[in-house]
């Protein structure tokens, strides 16, 4: 491209859902979406792409579309793709500079991103290999209290007494819910031990990365007020959440879109 | 040439084998007394390897597991044990039967249970020589008590073998494993040169020789041609690939079924690995008045054999001296003992070096183990903080 692109473009293909961001070069927001991914992350991809150019429409050939999220490599009309670790990183980084530990909950992993003064990422874990510590978990605990997902927090936030919930594995810790559930105990009170289960794997994650700094949580799980509550309980801090806390990976690639016709 | 050198390598064995005088050893074995005693070895680790390499794991792990062994035991255990229940289903028809079995546990445990295994199957006798961890250095007990297993090793050989050790012929075979392992270090510490000669998955199948073969004359040789070949190369600035742009070390055995898509496919984005921690294992000369002693201390003193300070040391000594840029550990789901204590040693030696480095989970023989988009996402995000 000889001329500067004048948008970026970012498309964050997660497992649970899939987000575009379209900004220009003064990095203001022209059109943002999100869809489950469902079964094929090609046409959820492409969907969001269209509902964008509905919102905004723009000179495609003065854009350039950066890929992140679990399905970046499939998609071909994207210019390149980045991990979703940079892109996190970037995103939170631009919304909020001084935050230097970053955790984001999916829906199907989790990551804990250690962020440098640049904005770039320094460190991370990644557990991507069980659904304990991402948003899957609370999916199904929610699912055996017959609960909606979003209202999941706020009932756990009604809690008076929190159940004990001791294991972080999704298999056993449901037959443990099950249990409480026997045992004649509130839902509000398991939904509160089913939360602070949660805080407390992530928290152990968190702490394998190094870092002072103030925190942020970002993904779909940060919506969840009672996943903030504990976690923050759980490490003792205060926690940064973005507005729009599932959007920051597709941010970070449209904003590295842009870097990348400089 | 390494194909002639390996050729000779399996044609000896079943030579041997034919005629009563065959051990299978595990890699860390001090096989210069054998081999001065005129027992030749094969190395089921290194079969193990070559069943990985012929992308055949799961089948062959798979005859073990049928006998109930569990997936969690070590891939070459269960490679080995597989192909001596099913020689002709496995790669090369199996190893050569062996007479004895001779186990150290420098490099870990689970080799003295794998060869009682294959003891009850092949009738074979095991010996152990027992070399306990070394935490702080090595004690002057510790040595006395391997030096007395070596002893104990030399009657078991001349009881199960005929034969005996003339001092005259261990000196000569450490003779010929200390230049084997001399030119072999040459060819390693080469690699500090920019572009470097080697890569990864070059030094892995270069380190055959030296690891199933110390001790003979034709492997000094090779080791000689291999030497004058990097050296060329170092003196030509050729690298070990096109165009090097970030230099990384690796931790742990390789994936063996992956091995030439893994490392070729990182070689395209300008990533080498001019060390490893793995083929780096093989160093220490024999020598000395008190030869059983020199043994004692330098098998006693293997890389797996010592605590996690000495592995965190020796990395970072790796990336300073081989001026890295970062670092890969792989979790080896099978070997327990060289992927313990991986995410401490990597925040100690990212702190310590200040490069950043990533954990990657696997095997180096079972491809179910392997997932490659989980490994894809943090070696990219790796390279995307170094670029
Ligand atoms: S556990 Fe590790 S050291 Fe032991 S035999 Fe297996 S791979 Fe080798």
């Amino acid at each position: 491209m000889t001329q500067k692109p004048k948008y970026g473009i970012g498309l964050d293909l997660g497992s649970t859902s899939t987000k575009a961001m379209l900004i220009d070069r003064e990095r203001r927001v022209l059109g943002s979406h999100l869809l489950p991914t469902g079964a094929s992350a090609v046409g959820a991809a492409e969907r969001c792409l269209e509902a964008i150019a509905i919102q905004a429409p723009i000179d495609v050939s003065r854009s350039i579309t950066i890929s992140t999220g679990y399905g970046r490599s499939v998609i071909e009309s994207a210019d390149r793709n980045i991990t979703e670790i940079t892109c996190h990183s970037v995103g939170v980084n631009h919304l909020n500079p001084d935050i230097r530990l970053l955790i984001d909950v999916g829906g199907q992993d989790s990551k804990v991103i250690r962020i440098g003064a640049k904005g770039r990422p320094e460190d991370f874990e990644l557990n991507d290999k069980c659904s304990a510590g991402t948003g899957r978990f609370l999916e199904v605990m929610a699912g055996v209290l017959e609960v909606p997902l979003k209202d999941f927090g706020n009932l756990a936030l009604g809690s008076t007494d929190p159940c004990e919930i001791s294991n972080t594995c999704t298999v056993f810790a449901e037959s443990e819910v099950i249990g409480h559930i026997g045992a004649g105990k509130r839902a509000e009170d398991i939904a509160a031990g089913i939360h602070a289960s949660m805080a407390a794997k992530i928290a152990s994650l968190s702490k394998r990365i190094r870092s002072t700094g103030p925190l942020g949580l970002t993904g779909g799980v940060a919506l969840n007020p009672a996943f903030v509550h504990y976690l923050s309980i759980e490490l003792g801090e205060d926690i940064w959440v973005p507005e729009e806390p599932q959007m920051t990976g597709a941010l970070g690639a449209a904003i590295l879109a842009l870097d990348e016709g400089d | 040439m390494l194909q002639q050198v390996m050729f000779r390598y399996m044609l000896e064995g079943h030579t041997a084998s034919e005629e009563g005088k065959l051990a299978w050893v595990t890699s860390g074995f001090p096989v210069e007394i054998p081999q001065a005693m005129g027992v030749t070895s094969s190395y089921p680790e290194q079969y193990a390897a070559v069943v990985g390499s012929e992308k055949v794991g799961p089948t062959v792990c798979g005859f073990a597991e049928e006998l109930g062994y569990s997936q969690e035991l070590c891939s070459y255990a269960r490679s080995g044990i597989g192909s001596v229940l099913h020689p002709d289903d496995s790669p090369l028809n199996g190893l050569p039967p062996p007479q004895a079995l001779l186990a150290c546990n420098n490099i870990c445990g689970t080799v003295l249970r794998w060869y009682d295994a294959v003891s009850e199957l092949t009738e074979a006798p095991v010996f152990l020589l027992d070399t306990p961890p070394l935490d702080d250095g090595q004690s002057a007990h510790h040595m006395r008590y391997v030096k007395s297993g070596i002893h104990k090793l030399v009657d078991f050989l001349s009881k199960h073998f005929g034969t005996e050790l003339e001092e005259g012929r261990l000196r000569e075979v450490a003779e010929l494993s200390t230049q084997a392992i001399s030119l072999w270090t040459q060819c390693l510490e080469a690699c500090k040169k920019r572009p470097s000669p080697l890569n990864c998955a070059d030094r892995f199948l270069a380190m055959a020789p030296v690891v199933s073969m110390r001790g003979t004359d034709h492997i000094v040789e090779y080791y000689q041609a291999l030497l004058d070949e990097v050296n060329h190369r170092v003196r030509e600035g050729v690298g070990a690939i096109r165009d090097e742009r970030i230099r990384l070390l690796w931790d742990n055995i390789p994936p063996w079924f992956n091995i030439f898509k893994f490392f070729n496919g990182l070689a395209k984005r300008g990533v080498v690995f001019p060390a490893d921690t793995y083929t780096h294992a093989w160093s220490g000369s024999i020598s000395g008045d008190d030869l059983f002693e020199s043994v004692a201390t330098i098998y006693s003193n293997v890389y797996l054999n010592k605590g996690l300070d000495a592995k965190v040391d020796k990395m970072c000594e790796l990336i300073e001296d081989y001026n890295l840029d970062g670092f890969i550990l792989f979790s080896v789901r099978s070997c327990k003992r060289y992927s313990l204590g991986q995410m401490v040693s990597k925040e100690l030696v990212s702190e310590r070096t200040g490069v950043p480095g990533v954990i990657i989970e696997g095997d180096m023989v079972d491809s179910r183990l392997f997932n490659e988009a989980q490994i894809q996402t943090r070696i990219d995000a790796l390279l995307e903080m170094l670029l």
